[in-house]
């Protein structure tokens, strides 16, 4: 026993080579960064695939403020409503991810899989791999190919749990219809910048959570509600449901989803270019939405009376609230810049996200 | 870097610990040591030529070892004749920093071979094609002068690659490779302690999965070093004199770790290279079973007790 403690000791002496000291990055934050960090970071950990939100959820509500009452609707949109009278405005973040789900299990207990929202499948193969089965976590590899090595892009992946048969897979608590991901982690990088997988649109979440903490409710002229909706990846199926629940009744939404920046020494930098650090932006116009210029002037003039950073541009993608338009809502998308977007290494600048958040905030209360 | 800092550990705890293992010098050899071996081991990065992290940590952890003019860990066991040499080359490729742009982007130039190919001018297996590709979109840590500093490799961003031509089929290599720090010029990369010639790796983070399975970059020639540093740590009799190499820059040149342990130490009546089969070898999820890894490690014992 001795012994066995001994070589222990030795042992962990070894892992402190390999703790990189990333924590001094982080150390001269001011309170806002600080603050942006610990609730970004928070959801940035939580796994949730198109349609398995459940997690993502939950972290909301906890880290919400003790006063709101969040309410959980039919197709799982978290609502936390505020304020009264009219106009009635709404914000809404999504809280799924881009991922896979369990299409079916083979003989040799490899799974195959099925994509949730868009997204290089070559960022996937040949990485750790995460199976959410209802029995907890299950740990497992996306299978690197076994031909085509000229090609960048990978056939069909699959994962492979280590089981070696179809009942050996199952035994372990997965099914078909479990999701499955990458493990992922929040790490900070120089400055106020920071990587992980899921900024979009945790970032969004956070900017509504941050936004409820700071914002003074007595200041409010009129009806607000806050929706953290599901499935936006695979068609804005939550925000749906959300927009027909009410009709022509909001006067604005306000998707708070990704800005994808074309800041990057990758992208044709002809459109998209919103460079990381220089605040929140202006979702103008997308694939899926135009806002009126009028509104985009107005929103200018909600940052420019609070000093709030604020680009304005246009982008790819679709946002949530391009699913309230057709009932007569008028939708003024706001979001941060975003590199790399849907891959493992998203970055953002912090300084981006506390810029929304008070954005956001400033909308609620004074327009 | 220091040695202390490189273990994280002050000298007086590495003195602690080499007094500790020294006082007790039969330590049985087990399962769980070599398993835990593997599991440290592999979680570090030593790329050709730039191998000092590991090598510092097998100096401490084993007592009696040190390194030679080229950087290898020997370890002497036993006296006399036949002279022996059990080896495990301990290197992996890898990137060092080539050149950093104006917006405080790191680009790479690749270092050492794979460790799967056989002598050149052979050409590589096939899967190496896609070596540089596991970069594109994921997490590097950097080695910098002031410590590690995590980064990642740029990707273009989906989105923005909707309506436009398919992008091009060939795989991603290194010429395409960006590593943004978060830095903004190239005096912020600087003042990370970041410059031309630090090492960067892919960030490891080995995974168990299955029944006693365990993935992670060169997690095959991780397995075999642990084994042969856990056989080395009990230490067990020995049949004549037994050198136990663990080299650098096997990877890299002309094998420069190995060839010197050869010439200084040597005639050797006999060589064995540890070596642990992998599935997925030059993967990010390059797999070893643990149990190989005990038996390689009990093999190793017997070997350097004589047996073969």
């Amino acid at each position: 026993m001795i012994r066995r403690v001994q070589v222990s000791a030795a042992l962990a002496l070894l892992p402190l080579a390999v703790i990189p000291s990333f924590r001094r990055l982080s150390a001269q934050d001011s309170s806002r960064i600080s603050e942006a960090q610990t609730v970004l970071s928070a959801l940035v950990e939580s796994y949730g695939v198109s349609g398995a939100e459940g997690p993502v959820r939950e972290t909301v509500k906890r880290l919400l403020p003790a006063w709101a009452r969040p309410e959980t609707d039919s197709a799982g949109n978290l609502w936390v409503r505020l304020g009264q009278g009219d106009p009635l405005v709404v914000f809404v973040a999504h809280l799924d991810e881009i991922g896979f789900t369990v299409d079916s299990i083979r003989d040799d207990g490899s799974l195959v899989l099925r994509t949730r929202g868009g997204f290089f499948s070559s960022l996937f193969e040949g990485q750790a791999g995460l199976v959410h089965s209802a029995r907890g976590d299950v740990a497992g590899i996306f299978l690197p190919r076994d031909s085509g090595f000229t090609r960048h892009n990978p056939p069909p992946v699959r994962v492979d749990v280590g089981a070696s048969s179809r009942a050996a897979a199952l035994a372990l608590g997965v099914a078909a219809g479990s999701t499955v991901t990458m493990p992922k982690q929040y790490v900070r990088l120089a400055g106020t910048r920071a990587t992980g997988r899921s900024f979009d649109d945790r970032v969004g979440d956070a900017a509504q959570i941050l936004a409820l903490r700071h914002l003074d409710r007595t200041k409010l002229k009129h009806a607000v509600i806050f929706i953290w909706s599901t499935r936006e990846e695979i068609g804005l199926e939550g925000a749906g449901a959300a927009a027909a629940a009410l009709g022509p009744t909001p006067r604005r939404v306000h998707a708070i989803d990704t800005f994808v920046s074309a800041d990057s020494p990758l992208e044709r930098r002809n459109f998209a270019v919103a460079p990381l650090g220089q605040g929140a932006v202006a979702r103008a116009t997308d694939n899926s939405a135009v806002t009126p210029p009028a509104y985009v002037d107005s929103l200018v003039a909600v940052a420019q009376a609070r000093h709030i950073a604020l680009q304005v541009g246009t982008t790819n993608g679709g946002n949530d609230g391009s699913t309230f338009t057709p009932y007569g809502v008028v939708d003024v998308a706001l979001g941060w810049p975003l590199r790399y977007s849907h891959s493992p290494a998203e970055v953002v600048d912090l300084k981006d996200v506390a810029s929304l958040a008070d954005l956001v905030q400033a909308v609620a209360e004074i327009w | 870097m220091s040695d202390s800092r490189i273990v994280g550990l002050s000298d007086g705890k590495i003195g602690l610990m080499v007094l500790l293992l020294s006082v007790n010098p039969s330590i049985r050899p087990s399962a769980q040591t070599v398993a835990d071996l593997t599991l440290r081991l592999s979680a570090m990065t030593a790329v050709s030529g730039y191998e000092q992290a590991v090598t510092d940590s097998l100096v401490a952890l084993l007592p009696g070892s040190a390194k030679d003019r080229a950087g290898n860990v020997v370890l002497t066991l036993g006296r006399g004749a036949p002279k022996r040499l059990a080896v495990c080359p301990l290197d992996e490729p890898g990137y060092v920093v080539g050149n950093i742009t104006d917006d405080g982007y790191l680009t790479l130039r690749r270092v050492g071979r794979s460790p799967n190919a056989p002598p050149p001018p052979a050409p590589p297996p096939p899967p190496w094609a896609l070596f540089d590709q596991q970069l594109e979109g994921h997490r590097v840590t950097l080695f910098g002068r002031k410590g590690p500093v995590p980064g990642v490799v740029a990707v273009r961003s989906t989105h923005l690659q909707r309506g436009r031509p398919a992008a091009a089929e060939q795989p991603f290599t290194v010429d395409d490779a960006y590593v943004d720090v978060g830095a903004a010029t190239r005096d912020e990369a600087r003042a990370l302690g970041l410059d031309v010639l630090t090492p960067v790796a892919l960030t490891k983070r080995p995974l168990h999965y299955g029944t006693g399975l365990l993935a992670a970059p060169f997690a095959g020639r991780r397995a075999a070093c642990a084994a042969l540093a856990a056989a080395a740590l009990g230490k067990p009799k020995t049949g004549g004199t037994v050198v136990v190499a663990f080299t650098v820059q096997s990877l890299q040149a002309s094998d420069a770790g190995l060839n010197s342990v050869m010439r200084l130490l040597g005639p050797f009546a006999e060589v064995t290279v540890a070596g642990v089969p992998a599935k997925f070898p030059d993967t990010a999820v390059e797999t070893v079973a643990l149990a190989d890894v005990e038996t390689l490690m009990r093999r190793l014992v017997s070997w350097i007790g004589g047996g073969q």
